[in-house]
């Protein structure tokens, strides 16, 4: 009885010493740039890419939802479910593009975990290299644009896409760039602009 | 026997530390049915800082740039008025990332949400069944901040 008893004990120690190890070893080998973001710490680290609802509650429509679902990675070190906000593009670009070809996968990736608010208790984070584990090459995680233009063949027009996506263009004519209406837009930009 | 209990206690403990043995068993612990006041928000913009403080991404000043996020499939969540961010993962049926114009509709706006809170690892998630009550935009926080970032409405030519 008393063996057991010691062995249960150790096994939590190492369990909770290993989860505050890796905590502190994610920035090791790490190649992502930085930019001075909130609570920004470099983050290399292998895991398995789900659908965070399907993670939570069991709601899991087939290829983590093919695109139109929230993914997240469950790190292999320490069980712990990572949200994915961003990748590795500087134009408003979600990760799911990027993500969703790995979908239920072990894979490695590299980038920055970010955000220090009191309001969310955990770093969400942005991908900017991703490889399925075992392979050696990496993948620059920045799908997003293409895949836009694909989704959106007839967004014709000058300048980047969240100038042209017909959502924003159509949202943006309903309710002006301030979403306060056209006239609140007139006013504001004829007195600051 | 007593010992025993305590050990296994101790190690349950410990693996509910590392954010349980598996994401099924995390799910296992179920959500509950809530009702959260607050703002709709891109979340990168919020978290990271890269566009400024929490009060200038926020409202008017930052509704294009909302737009776009949403647009462009950053998370979008809920800023409730005790500052708890909830990750909306479905919203009335629809997922997030659907291109549909639901997400857009309700950027920025004041809402009241009811649905199902779920928490994992220290994020606190909300699958929307339904926006009780819908207020618009009350955060005309352009005044103070002009439109961030400062160039979301285009020179005129």
């Amino acid at each position: 009885m008393k063996r057991i008893v010691v062995l249960l004990t150790a096994a939590s120690c190492l369990a909770v010493s290993a989860a505050i190890v890796t905590a502190e070893d994610f920035s090791k080998d790490s190649k992502a740039g930085t930019f001075g973001l909130s609570g920004e710490q470099k983050a290399m680290f292998s895991g398995k890419v789900v659908d965070i609802l399907c993670e939570l509650s069991g709601d899991c429509p087939a290829n983590c939802g093919d695109g139109k679902r929230n993914l997240g990675i469950v790190r292999a070190s320490d069980n712990k479910l990572v949200m994915v906000s961003k990748n590795a593009q500087f134009e408003f670009n979600g990760a799911a593009d990027d993500l969703l070809a790995y979908c239920n996968k072990s894979v490695d990736v590299d980038g920055l975990l970010i955000g220090e608010d009191p309001g969310v208790k955990a770093k969400v984070y942005m991908v900017q290299l991703i490889r399925l584990s075992g392979e050696t090459e990496w993948k620059k995680a920045e799908l997003w644009t293409e895949a836009w233009k694909s989704r959106n063949p007839n967004a014709t027009g000058e300048g980047p896409w969240y100038r042209r996506d017909p959502r924003v263009v159509k949202q943006i004519e309903k309710e002006g760039y301030l979403g306060l209406g056209p006239k609140v837009d007139k006013k504001w930009i004829a007195e600051n602009q | 026997m007593k010992s025993l209990r305590l050990a296994m206690a101790g190690f349950a403990a410990g693996l509910l530390l590392l954010g349980g043995p598996s994401g099924q068993v995390a799910a296992a612990a179920g959500a509950e049915t809530v009702e959260i006041k607050g703002e709709i928000i891109d979340t990168w913009c919020y978290l990271s800082g890269v566009m400024g403080g929490p009060d200038a991404v926020v409202g008017s000043a930052h509704h294009t740039c909302a737009l776009w996020c949403a647009a462009g499939g950053i998370p979008v969540g809920v800023r409730a008025e005790d500052g708890t961010v909830y990750m909306v993962l479905k919203i009335e049926g629809e997922d997030p990332l659907a291109p549909s114009d639901t997400i857009l509709e309700l950027q920025s706006d004041s809402i009241v949400a009811r649905g199902q809170h779920y928490v994992r690892d220290g994020v606190n998630y909300l699958v929307v069944a339904n926006v009780v009550s819908n207020d618009g935009i009350t955060n005309r926080n352009h005044e103070d901040f002009g439109v961030v970032p400062d160039f979301a409405i285009p020179e005129k030519k």
